[in-house]
């Protein structure tokens, strides 16, 4: 990707009932990962297709989107070989018959990008880190199970339709490990956008936006006690995750052991 | 007057889209919608009711759809003449046909989830605008490799996605809409010739036999030269090709056409 982003731009929109809404703009950066929360129905999934397709007041929102403080070019939006925004929606099922290999080769191709050796096996071996079963390229595309086909998307995403700018559409319903899945995505210098409803993921965030009746109505920066408050939970699901595995391994479970981990130093999100 | 045609297999969204887009151009223009359907629809009457612009319903009933449409185009036209923008959509059924006129817009609403580009013929090949609908359904992979192949058929076309549901992308189609030529007093042409239909089968024909099909295509032929092939319908049949068929089958008497009996 030639294109050099450093700064996204949200100019506001109205609501679902013609409101103005609750702010001037909404500026991301470089680097920075945002969560949009609120109600089902709320009009989160709305703000990433104003995202997705830069809108320029022509959305229901009404909203405009700026990249590097310029209007992007028309071009942009649609020709997946310039495309900034690699998304992953909440589809669970693929609808190709074709092999997992090929499927990715011919992605690839259709991005315009030239494969190496080896590529399509690192796409594999990456969302077989996220999904319990594991996935071979020889595989049919429709066999896969909803967390297998996600483990791909999500590996898809970040190593296939590299592009500066990810959004992300409520990932903790894939059945996949979604921590891990968060860690192949969100890569230093990207600019991430997460609808989610789980507060774990939210808290993760550099800042979240809140959003209701189709408007945004608060923006927040995540404090350090929230980051913190996000570590316990994210702790906790994996320890119901570790409990799922004994179970469907047919063990017994027999005392919950609760001992949380103090946050290690990571590299900054 | 601008004349857009959509088309699409029954399914794609087509009237929930067209429905999004009537509803951005009904007060900047005056607008006829022409709904063709093989059987039974009560769209027209919807559009009609909810958006309050003028309507009409043609249903292709024993004829083929789209040889239907053909015929029926000028007549729409004609009565239109104070219209702006007039929108017909046909279920293009059979994929060996377009109903796409050069001088219009055609646009194919094609459902992502329906298989292969390369399976359509001229409903998708000879669009001047592709509409991808029901993108959602899919990962952004799947989308673009779909786009790819769309590409590879029709290589001139214009591509958007849109979704019926929501009417996201519908506003790229108006866009289209509005900057597309308005057609001329002229004879309009078909973008890709209709397959043809000349055999037994075409006259009613149910029996699967070489004899049987060849006696059928041959009475049919001799009414066919007796009809004035006027589609006046006195005989109350939509077509005169509806009529000898249903002469053939012994559902009505040669003489109900008046052009017969003289």
């Amino acid at each position: 990707m030639s294109e050099e982003i450093n700064k996204i731009t949200i100019l506001s929109g109205t609501n679902k009932f013609g409101e103005k809404e609750r702010f001037e703009k909404i500026d991301i950066k470089k680097g920075e990962v945002v969560a949009i929360v609120g109600h089902t129905g709320a009009g989160k999934s709305q703000l990433l297709y104003d995202l997705e397709r830069l809108a320029q007041k022509d959305t229901k929102s009404k909203r405009k989107i700026l990249v590097n403080n310029e209007i992007p070019d028309k071009e942009l939006r649609f020709n997946p070989k310039r495309k900034l925004i690699a998304s992953l929606a909440q589809s669970m099922n693929f609808f190709t018959d074709m092999s997992v290999g090929d499927f990715l080769q011919l992605h690839l191709e259709s991005r315009g990008k030239k494969s190496r050796q080896g590529l399509i096996k690192e796409v594999i071996d990456e969302a077989n880190k996220i999904t319990g079963e594991a996935i071979s390229p020889e595989m049919n595309l429709l066999n896969l199970s909803g967390g297998q086909s996600r483990a791909l998307m999500v590996s898809d995403v970040a190593n296939i339709s590299v592009s500066p700018i990810i959004l992300i559409d409520e990932i903790e319903n894939a059945g996949i490990r979604k921590e891990e899945a968060i860690k192949i995505l969100v890569e230093e210098g990207k600019i991430v956008l997460i609808v989610t409803h789980d507060p774990s993921l939210a808290l993760n965030a550099d800042k979240r936006i809140i959003i209701k009746d189709g408007g945004v109505v608060k923006i927040l920066d995540t404090s350090l006690k929230e980051k913190g408050i996000a570590h316990y939970l994210n702790w906790i699901e994996n320890y119901g995750l570790d409990i799922r595995e004994k179970i469907r391994r047919g063990e017994g479970i027999k005392n919950v052991e609760i001992y949380c981990e103090p946050i290690k130093s990571k590299n900054k999100t | 007057m601008k004349f857009i045609i959509f088309a699409g297999t029954p399914g794609s969204g087509k009237t929930s889209i067209i429905k999004y887009i009537i509803q951005e151009l009904k007060n900047d223009f005056k607008l006829f919608f022409a709904k063709f359907d093989c059987l039974q629809t009560s769209d027209d009457e919807r559009i009609a009711k909810e958006y309050k612009i003028p309507t009409v319903k043609k249903l292709a009933g024993e004829l083929c759809p789209d040889h239907y449409t053909a015929l029926e185009i000028p007549k729409i036209i004609k009565e239109n003449q104070d219209k702006d923008i007039v929108i017909l959509e046909t279920a293009g059924l059979c994929l060996r046909c377009s109903p796409y006129v050069k001088e219009g817009l055609g646009i194919n609403i094609l459902d992502i989830t329906s298989g292969d580009p390369s399976r359509y013929g001229p409903i998708l090949t000879e669009a001047d605008i592709v509409a991808i609908s029901k993108g959602d359904l899919i990962s952004q992979a799947e989308r673009e490799i779909f786009r790819a192949k769309v590409l590879k058929v029709n290589p001139k076309t214009k591509i958007t996605e849109v979704n019926g549901l929501t009417g996201e992308g519908t506003i790229d189609i108006t866009e289209f809409i509005k900057e597309s030529p308005a057609i001329k007093n002229e004879k309009l042409t078909l973008k890709h010739s209709m397959p043809s239909a000349l055999c037994g089968y075409c006259y009613g024909n149910k029996i699967i036999d070489e004899k049987e099909e060849h006696q059928r295509a041959l009475a049919g032929q001799k009414l066919k030269n007796l009809v004035p092939g006027l589609n006046c319908g006195k005989c109350g049949f939509k077509s005169c090709n509806e009529f000898i068929r249903a002469v053939l089958d012994g559902r009505a008497k040669k003489e109900q056409c008046p052009f017969i009996k003289q």
